[in-house]
């Protein structure tokens, strides 16, 4: 693994994709260039200390020098980010965590994404062999908020979950995962890759461990540096043998290794 | 840069007096690629205990607006003989500073954990945590007696000629006994302060932010705390302090050293900003080339009476 980087990125675009929902494009030739799927970078929002500490976001699609973070205001860091405009800069660090490996052996590659969850796995679709079976599953909460533009949905071939059934299968991700899985043939070895809200990471994990399905979930939780020195993002190993870092151990680990059904996710 | 940053303390002379805080910065490896040593006079690793520690239930770390920052990790930390095995070949030994920080439940731990440390080359000291809010037992239940601070000094330097700070809470309206116990028993500094016990509570949901429901809370606010502190024990005893406590910028720094203290730690900054350690020096040096101050020195315990 490369050790992180520091890199000033510019802010290329900004565009709200919908409400709430931003997406920006940061020249940032040094981190595009190194970055694998699943990897986050750790982003100074103020140029004070209000609020103090970084945030961490997964590194989305990159094309050339460009990179993408995409993601959901959800409080003064995540505002103040979305203030950000073609021009400004933006403060870097990464690649944090390790990339996503995706094991031997399995198909279909199953991606399981449940709303902004959907970004760390877009460069894995970008990045993982055009030959890999794939089906790429994202559950939103209606037709209007999800968190793509509409021609990098038409690319993707996305099976859509909605809560409000406005968008592809009426029904949460789960329920949609079980009929994907039920409608394989008895030959194949599928995989899922899962990043999204907590309960769907512990539906996720109670169906594929009854189902004998190998799983692997990308997490979330609050960080300080971001680079495995302060022990604030602890996960519960289900071995029992304390805790995993997810800046420094994950960010995606396999499903058996944590005790997702305590862990305390956002 | 001319400001000559050279401090001299209890017979080690430092490059320049900001060091890192215990706990923000592991023990040193994980911010090698983008923290520069040259600016440390001096590093202090993350709190070593005799048994290894898992920590603290998370969530461990929440936000307080105004800049703050808390934490509830729970000292966690490989235990003495582990890092021993793996970690202790890494520390930038020949070009800085290291004091190594240790924490006990007992005093008998404390000892044993440095008898252990007394092993390794090129250390220069060590900074006993008296004062950690996050555990049961030790830290603040010793730091908060002056006996049992005097006790855990003495028999720490029965068995070490290095450096050692002694790191005290916050949480004690008289500092003096405290500064005075651990000076008159062989502490080579204090390191005023650990963080203040604090808690944020989510509204909507009722549920506290931390795991623990309290925790140590740093940053900002911490400040004006800190620098009373630092004052009253640099008032108490003729040993250095070490100031900690919601340093961002040189000014801070500045504010620091006019109260009395000779070593400044950074902590919770390095999160934010892992370059600031550069960034400090220069602030500070513009500072003395607008005030004629030649060297830092000249500024520790300058206060002007109001
Ligand atoms: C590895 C990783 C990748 C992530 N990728 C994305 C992404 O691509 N898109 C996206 O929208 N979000 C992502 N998140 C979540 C994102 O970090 C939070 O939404 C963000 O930190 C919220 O900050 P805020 O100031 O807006 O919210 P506030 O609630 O005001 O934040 C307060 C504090 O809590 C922390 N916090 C709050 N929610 C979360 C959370 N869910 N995860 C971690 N810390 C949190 C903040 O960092 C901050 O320290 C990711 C988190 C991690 C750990
Ligand atoms: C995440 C975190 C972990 C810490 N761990 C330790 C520790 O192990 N030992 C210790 O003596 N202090 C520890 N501290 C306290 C800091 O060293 C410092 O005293 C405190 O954070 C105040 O300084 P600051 O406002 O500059 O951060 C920790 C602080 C933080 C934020
Ligand atoms: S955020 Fe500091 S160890 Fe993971």
């Amino acid at each position: 693994m490369i050790p992180p980087i520091a890199e000033i990125g510019l802010v290329r675009e900004s565009i709200e994709i919908s409400p709430n929902l931003w997406d920006i494009s940061i020249e940032a030739p040094r981190l595009a260039s190194v970055t694998r799927a699943g990897q986050f970078a750790h982003v100074r929002v103020s140029a004070g200390f209000d609020p103090f500490l970084r945030r961490p976001l997964s590194i989305g699609p990159i094309a050339g020098d460009v990179l993408r973070l995409i993601f959901h205001i959800r409080g003064e860091g995540t505002r103040l980010l979305a203030a950000k405009r073609s021009g400004d800069t933006i403060d870097l660090i990464g690649p944090l965590g390790h990339p996503i490996n995706v094991p031997k052996g399995h198909n279909p590659i199953i991606f399981l994404t449940g709303g902004i969850g959907v970004v760390p796995l877009q460069i894995l679709d970008d990045q993982m062999p055009k030959e890999r079976e794939r089906v790429f599953i994202l559950g939103v909460r209606s037709a209007f908020t999800i968190p793509l533009s509409l021609s990098e949905a038409m690319q993707r071939n996305i099976l859509w979950a909605s809560d409000d059934g406005s968008l592809g299968y009426h029904g949460n991700t789960v329920q949609l995962l079980k009929n994907v899985v039920d409608g394989l043939s008895a030959d194949k070895k599928p995989l899922v890759i899962a990043c999204g809200p907590a309960g769907m990471l512990r539906g996720m994990k109670k169906f594929c461990i009854e189902r004998n399905i190998p799983s692997l979930v990308s997490l979330e939780v609050p960080m300080g540096c971001g680079v495995g020195a302060c022990q604030s993002c602890a996960v519960p190993r289900s071995d029992g043998k304390g805790y995993y870092l997810v800046c420094k151990d994950g960010p995606v680990f396999d499903c058996l290794d944590i005790l997702l059904e305590t862990a305390s996710l956002p | 840069m001319t400001t000559d940053f050279n401090v001299a303390m209890s017979g080690l002379n430092f490059r320049t007096p900001l060091l890192t805080g215990s706990g923000t910065f592991g023990y040193g490896d994980e911010f090698l690629s983008l923290i520069d040593y040259a600016p440390f006079g001096g590093i202090v690793t993350k709190s070593l205990s005799v048994r290894p520690r898992p920590g603290n239930p998370p969530p461990r770390i929440c936000e307080t607006p105004g800049g703050g920052v808390i934490n509830s990790i729970g000292l966690a930390n490989p235990g003495v003989e582990a890092f021993l095995a793996e970690k202790a070949g890494i520390l930038p030994v020949k070009e800085t500073k290291v004091f190594l920080s240790i924490f006990g439940e007992t005093v008998e731990e404390f000892v044993t954990v440095m008898s252990r440390l007394e092993t390794l080359e090129g250390i220069s000291g060590y900074e006993l945590n008296l004062s950690c809010p996050n555990v049961k037992q030790g830290g603040i239940s010793i730091g908060g007696d002056s006996s049992a601070i005097a006790e855990t000094v003495r028999e720490c330097r029965n068995i070490t000629d290095k450096f050692i700070a002694v790191k005290l809470t916050p949480h004690h309206t008289q500092v003096a006994p405290l500064a005075e116990a651990a000076a008159k028993n062989g502490a080579s500094a204090l390191t005023m302060i650990n963080t203040l016990v604090g808690m944020m509570i989510d509204v909507e949901t009722r549920m506290p932010l931390l795991g623990t429901v309290t925790g140590g809370y740093s940053g900002l606010p911490l400040k004006p705390v800190a620098l009373a502190k630092v004052w009253q024990a640099s008032k108490a005893v003729d040993i250095p302090i070490w100031a900690s406590g919601g340093i961002v910028n040189g000014l801070d720094c500045i504010e620091f050293l006019l109260a009395g203290a000779t070593g400044l730690q950074l902590g919770s900054v390095l999160f934010a900003d892992p370059y600031s350690p550069g960034r400090i020096l220069e602030e500070m040096d513009d500072y003395c080339r607008r005030h004629g101050v030649k060297s830092v020195e000249e500024l520790i315990g300058a206060l002007e009476k109001p």
